[in-house]
């Protein structure tokens, strides 16, 4: 139960509606959100490209980290505008900035609800708890010269009430009695964020720019990550962000969305969409709900409605597949990150992830459960983001790679980052892709709703995949294959209802590589299914495509080597199908290799391991960091034994960080329901 | 003397037209010294004065003794230094004030500053836009409201990888057929490729995304009603015959006018702060001393 909140809500939701009156009635005429809207309505979809995890300056974290770019700095720089990014000078000049290499068509942000008014607290002199002690030792440590040491302590003092556990989560003290001030100004900054979202959404036919108002919740008990991004279909809205503070358990986020959005009959619908499950130390799929009780049919039915998708990648990790679990899947060490929750990432400490909190194990225990309830918690389609906390969403580029803050590193003080811009083991986050019928919030928020939606690690690698019992073996030559594959059988993210008669479904997967990045490699179909109770998953290789393409990458200059496919496609049927089965199928679609942004920016720089003199050499000649490749390649021979060798030598002999990678596409599975 | 100014500071200009801001720069105004470190470079000194005037016209107008944010804090303050007092708030506050208490704190420096500052940039209501005022912004500014023009055309593509050697005899046989097609639809030739469509509508930045320069050059440059090609893209061979050009286009002002308010209000928020600060720093007379 949100604790302290009718006196607040009483006074405030007044002055909403009227001040949402006043300034939404004079000269708007009535605008109608109705599909077919767009210029480019397309029946049969078309692919947009967004991000659905942004931290601006009204995140604590990324405040706290000198971002000073706003909501309407976000939305510009995903339409293509540059903006400024940390270090600022002491006279307030940004030493660096940002620019998108191309436009994204949907945009969410979704700062920290928790903080959204303890910030404007100690920021706003107006407050009345701008005086508060906890404010001035905020206001201190975001001078120009505060020590980073004072700055960390202020940071964990605040922020650090995101990891109290549940029945301890509570507001920070400056506050004030009844949380009321936060609560207060709250609400003030989440009714700003919600007219911005307004602003930048284009309502023109043209149908440039979607966007959806939106904030983080953020519990994180004792580090292990718990996040949830709430999706709000338009400007209705819930009056409060409801965060760890207000609703410890998300189950009482997802009541609270129930009651005030859903189904309170006002035109607001909303979604919650999880991430970093990798960083839960494997309780995020965890069969426990608040009370410590296993699942009731009730909590199985709300997950699975609440949250359709889940992000499967971004800057801190992939939370697919872990490697060496459930099967050997050697693309599953894909920016798999080495820590085992959030606050071990915080902290850059070493620690091995739980394979529990990895996707590939929740959609076992999903079935499993579905064969209980009839309901599978969790089913979800695919997303993948950012989480950017410089208010750059889609900023995903390798060779132009700028950190993105968050558990990373901060970046604010001067001098500017000589060595990397961030911890070498982040990455720069994906994208998420619709199918849907134009650029506007209706089709978009529906595509995500039934999960036509698939993830990327960066480039805009276009997939599209249908699955159905009788498609023909050459449905690939078809220009029509779009209306062929939807009349015959469920899109990605759908599920396949039994067919008496039919030997195997069939799925036709169909690829094309992003223009302005590399070839295809290959495409893979990897399935899961339930033997009784026993989980099992194999991956299908080369479904298309060829892993032996002998692609490549000159590492002395990021120049990639080699063919590859500009575009791919294959009807496949499951070699292995057995009607009584509950299964799923998902396609990945990899591309050949590139540079990682590690590698591409010590090709960038001139290190020398020898007279290393910046911290660029450093990091370029510690291959847990970004690697002196061709000098790894030549001390070689001598890595047996190692003590003989320099540091930086023998650094070479136990490199933690592949110097390149395979970028991806991960499609929402296609599931398949034996007859009960 | 300066009251006209302050009255105009306080309110936001609700009372003061652009005549009377014009009209107070012939007032003598205040006098007053800035202290500024001796390495000061000319923008810190700029913003240095420019904070000491604001604070100064906040003082003036009562601000440091009447503010309910000084109020509190000041009471917070004597009761963290006379932790043992038993005197009622109004009490405190009043021996707060005798201590001249506000003149020091930072916390009230910062307070009135954002007061002064918010005022500058106030929009008294009278200067909200109209409908009409959103209409003429919109028609002054078209090329930020501007959305891009767009082209209908149909679309033949012929993948490189499936076709692979024979892809230049197979674009030779499709560049014969699609010359005898005349105005029918070119649907079921060539090959699929996700998102492609053989008629759909597009921007040229949007196809230049999908498919790359050259596709995107040739939809821009064809004549509508042939068929253009092979353009090349990473996928493969492309032909092309636009149907239609639509060219960039303003929309109309209700279905942006958020858009458009918003910008306007900017806009008139940056003139106002530009105008009001300058007036204040016109009928200043600030002297500078540097310290080291």
């Amino acid at each position: 139960m949100p604790r302290s909140l009718f006196p607040v809500l009483l006074v405030l939701s007044l002055v909403v509606v009227a001040t949402v009156a006043a300034g939404c009635g004079k000269d708007t005429a009535p605008f109608v959100d109705e599909l077919g809207r767009c210029a480019d309505f397309d029946e049969l979809r078309r692919v947009y490209w967004g991000d659905t995890h942004i931290h601006t300056n009204l995140s604590f974290d990324a405040n706290m980290q000198g971002t000073r770019t706003t909501p309407k700095d976000a939305y510009d720089f995903a339409r293509g505008e540059t903006i400024p990014l940390q270090p600022y000078t002491e006279t307030g000049a940004p030493t660096r900035d940002a620019t998108i290499d191309r436009p994204l068509d949907f945009v969410m942000l979704s700062d920290h609800a928790e903080f959204l008014g303890t910030l404007k607290v100690c920021n706003d002199p107006g407050s009345a708890g701008y005086g508060e002690p906890e404010c001035v030792a905020y206001r201190a440590a975001m001078e120009f010269d505060a020590d980073p040491s004072s700055v960390q302590i202020v940071f964990v003092s605040i922020n650090g009430h995101l990891a109290f556990p549940p029945d301890e989560s509570r507001y920070p003290t400056l506050c004030g009695p009844n949380d009321a001030f936060c609560l207060e100004a709250g609400m003030d900054v989440w009714r700003e964020v919600v007219n911005e979202a307004q602003k930048a959404y284009d309502r023109s036919d043209a149908c440039e720019f979607t966007t959806f108002p939106g904030y983080e919740w953020s519990g994180n008990p004792a580090g292990k990550n718990l996040h949830r991004n709430v999706m709000f279909k338009n400007e209705n809205v819930t009056d409060l962000p409801y965060g760890y503070f207000d609703e410890p358990y998300v189950e009482g986020l997802w009541a609270r969305l129930r009651e005030e959005c859903i189904d309170a009959d006002n035109g607001c619908d909303t979604l919650t969409i999880p991430h970093n499950s990798n960083l839960s130390e494997g309780i995020y799929f965890e069969n426990k709900m608040a009370n410590g009780e296993p699942f009731s049919a009730e909590y199985v039915e709300t997950r699975a409605a609440m949250e359709p998708v889940i992000e499967i990648y971004q800057h801190k990790g992939n939370s697919e597949c872990y490697p060496g679990e459930i099967t050997e899947d050697e693309l599953c060490g894909f920016e798999v990150i080495p820590f085992s929750n959030l606050g071990t990432t915080n902290g850059s400490q070493i620690t091995q992830p739980d394979p529990r909190g990895f996707l590939r194990h929740a959609y076992g225990e999903g079935m499993k459960l579905e064969a209980s309830f009839g309901t599978n918690p969790f089913q979800y389609g695919i997303t993948a983001a950012t989480d950017t906390h410089i208010s750059a969403p889609g900023f995903v580029a390798e060779d132009d790679f700028k950190g993105h803050g968050g558990a990373g590193q901060p970046n604010r003080f001067l001098p500017p980052p000589q060595g990397f811009p961030d911890i070498e083991y982040l990455s720069g986050g994906g994208l998420t892709a619709v199918w849907a019928e134009e650029n506007a919030r209706e089709a978009i928020f529906s595509a995500i709703r039934r999960k036509e939606t698939f993830g990327t690690s960066g480039p805009r690698i276009v997939v599209r995949m249908f699955g159905g019992w009788d498609y023909p073996s050459n449905l690939c030559d078809a220009e029509d294959l779009v209306a062929q594959a939807d009349d015959g059988g469920v899109p990605m993210g759908g599920t396949l209802a039994p067919q008496p008669g039919s030997s195997a479904p069939k799925f036709v997967v169909s690829a094309k590589q992003d223009a302005a990045s590399v070839p295809l490699q290959r495409i893979q179909i990897v399935k899961g299914w339930l033997d009784g109770d026993d989980y099992q998953v194999q991956v299908y290789d080369d479904v298309a495509g060829d892993k032996n393409n002998g692609a490549s990458v000159n590492l002395n200059t990021c120049e990639p080597q080699g063919e590859g496919f500009g575009d791919l496609c294959r009807v496949w049927e499951d070699p292995n199908f057995d009607p009584a089965q509950r299964a799923y199928y998902y396609a990945r679609v990899i591309e050949n290799p590139t540079c990682r942004w590690t590698t591409y920016q010590c090709v960038a720089e001139a290190y020398d391991c020898e007279n290393p003199s910046r911290e660029i050499d450093l990091d370029c000649c510690d291959p847990a960091a970004g690697l002196n490749v061709a000098r790894c390649t030549d001390i070689e021979p001598l890595c047996d034994d190692p003590d003989s060798l320099p540091p930086v030598d023998a650094r070479c002999c136990v490199p933690r960080v592949e110097p390149t990678i395979q970028e991806r596409a991960w499609t929402s599975p296609i599931w398949y329901q034996p007859p009960t | 003397m300066l009251r006209p100014l302050v009255h105009f500071f306080v309110i936001g200009g609700l009372l003061f037209s652009a005549k009377a801001v014009y009209e107070a720069r012939r007032i003598e105004g205040p006098d007053i010294t800035v202290r500024v470190s001796t390495d000061a470079n000319r923008a810190e000194l700029e913003s240095t004065i420019r904070d000491a005037i604001l604070l100064n016209e906040a003082v003036r107008y009562g601000w440091d003794k009447r503010d309910p944010v000084v109020y509190t804090h000041l009471i917070r303050n004597m009761r963290f230094i006379e932790p043992d007092s038993t005197g009622d708030d109004l009490t405190l506050y009043k021996r707060a004030l005798e201590m001249n208490m506000q003149a020091h704190d930072p916390i009230v420096r910062a307070r009135l500053l954002y007061r002064a500052r918010e005022a500058l940039s106030y929009v008294p209501e009278d200067r909200m836009p109209s409908a009409e005022d959103l209409e003429a912004h919109r028609e002054a500014n078209a090329e930020r409201f501007q959305r891009e023009g767009r082209v209908r055309f149909q679309h033949v593509f012929l993948s490189r990888s499936k076709r692979g050697d024979s892809l230049p005899a197979d674009a030779s046989a499709i560049r014969q057929q699609l010359s005898t097609l005349g105005d029918e639809s070119p649907k079921g030739l060539g090959d699929p490729l996700p998102g492609l469509r053989s008629e759909q509508s597009a921007t040229p930045s949007k196809l230049e995304d999908d498919y790359g320069a050259e596709v995107a050059r040739v939809v821009g440059e064809a004549v509508v009603g042939v068929w253009r090609g092979p353009a090349s893209s990473v996928y493969g061979l492309h032909f092309i015959r636009v149907t239609s050009k639509e060219p960039a286009y303003l929309p109309a002002l209700d279905v942006i006018v958020a858009e458009v308010r918003a910008d306007w209000l900017r806009e008139v928020r940056d003139e106002l702060r530009k105008e009001r600060m300058g007036a204040l720093r016109d009928a200043y007379t600030v002297h500078i001393e540097r310290v080291p």
